[in-house]
């Protein structure tokens, strides 16, 4: 293997890649744990309130990393496929790979359609005050939009879920089956 | 002569009387008349938000009153919606916002008396208010400390369709705001 194509970066992904699957992995706990905690925990007002605050100005910090890392995704070279799979399962992988961007990105796009839309007509604020994210436009106390927002957020929220278990199995899969850590290529380990 | 001169006399005290009471009745109609707005004094509300307390006040805003004992007494009063400051930029957002002041389509709010009785210590005032285009009438004790008014009342926000979307159960943001009147008139 030739230093150009991989400089030891040809099994795995990019640095950049790698830093925002793990920070995405991060922030994605942090966010379904303040969703659901939010909406059904037994908290004063003014919790709930500073809750959702806080997860819609993560939500933008979510969209801005999930972007990100479908730009660099798409701009650099993914390792190749795997050769012990069979071509239906590595189609497979790739359907479940797009699938888990496609809910990547719904989750944080449907969430800010719901607040743009909603009544309460509430800024976003990211970074305590840093910026004020603006709400999309058109769409202002438009509670048909707010419903369908809120329905995709919750829908894709669980085929998430879904999605991230699927795929950590996959990941189990491989290193039974295959006796593949497919691990290594999302982390910077030597081969 | 001496008759001649305390006639004068008289008549220049009667002359003397009537412009006195030109200045005092003047003086009445001048001392309760007036134009106060945010220079001195304070147009202000506040209410409760997820149960913390929140006041802000309208930087903008403008009032004529004429008090009794003036014949015709009225109070009108204008105030910039979007002058509405309350400290919490959160806040001071959203109030702009179409179910909260929706200062796009009613950037002025007023108030137009339709009596203005003299009590004890003040007035009793009564008028319309009008907000987002919505008119209800609210009656209120203006207090007078020497050249000071002030009231405190509260006034529904559903009255006014305020919040009605986002909140009309008032789960979030209580339906009750006091609307509080600190004037100086001199």
């Amino acid at each position: 293997m030739s230093l150009m194509s991989g400089a030891g970066q040809g099994n795995r992904y990019h640095s950049l890649s790698i830093l925002l699957h793990w920070s995405i992995v991060l922030g994605l706990m942090f966010m379904f744990a303040s969703g659901l905690y939010m909406v059904y925990a037994d908290i004063s007002r003014a919790d709930q309130f500073r809750l959702f605050q806080i997860h819609k100005a993560s939500g933008v910090i979510m969209l801005w990393a999930i972007l990100l890392r479908i730009g660099v995704r798409i701009f650099t070279k993914a390792p190749a496929a795997l050769d012990a799979l069979t071509p239906t399962e590595n189609l497979q992988a790739k359907l479940g790979h797009t699938a888990l961007y496609i809910a990547l990105i719904t989750m944080p796009l449907s969430g800010w359609l719901m607040v743009s839309a909603s009544p309460f007509g509430l800024p976003t604020l990211v970074f305590v005050d840093w910026i004020n994210w603006p709400h999309v436009p058109g769409v202002a106390r438009n509670k048909a939009i707010e419903t369908i927002a809120n329905n995709v957020h919750w829908i894709t929220a669980i085929s998430l879920a879904t999605l991230i278990l699927g795929h950590i199995s996959a990941v189990v899969w491989h290193k039974k089956k295959h006796k593949i850590n497919l691990l290594k290529r999302m982390w910077w380990s030597k081969q | 002569m001496m008759n001649a001169l305390v006639g004068k006399l008289t008549r220049l005290r009667y002359a003397g009387l009537f412009v006195a009471l030109c200045i005092v009745s003047a003086s009445v109609y001048a001392l309760n008349t007036y134009t106060v707005d945010n220079k001195g004094s304070k147009v202000g509300f506040s209410g409760e938000h997820v149960g913390m307390k929140f006041s802000g006040v309208f930087e903008k805003w403008q009032a004529d009153l004429v008090l009794p004992p003036h014949s015709n007494p009225s109070i009108t009063a204008s105030f910039d919606l979007r002058s509405a400051k309350t400290g919490d930029f959160t806040y001071d957002t959203a109030l702009l916002e179409g179910d909260w002041f929706d200062v796009k389509n009613h950037p002025q709010g007023s108030f137009v008396s339709d009596s203005v009785e003299m009590i004890d210590g003040g007035f009793k005032v009564s008028g319309q208010l009008t907000l987002r285009g919505f008119s209800k009438t609210q009656t209120f004790f203006l207090k007078q400390t020497g050249n000071k008014l002030s009231a405190n009342f509260a006034i529904n926000r559903l009255d006014y369709r305020i919040g009605y979307d986002s909140d009309p159960e008032a789960e979030w943001v209580g339906q009750d705001i006091m609307m509080i009147l600190d004037l100086e008139t001199q």
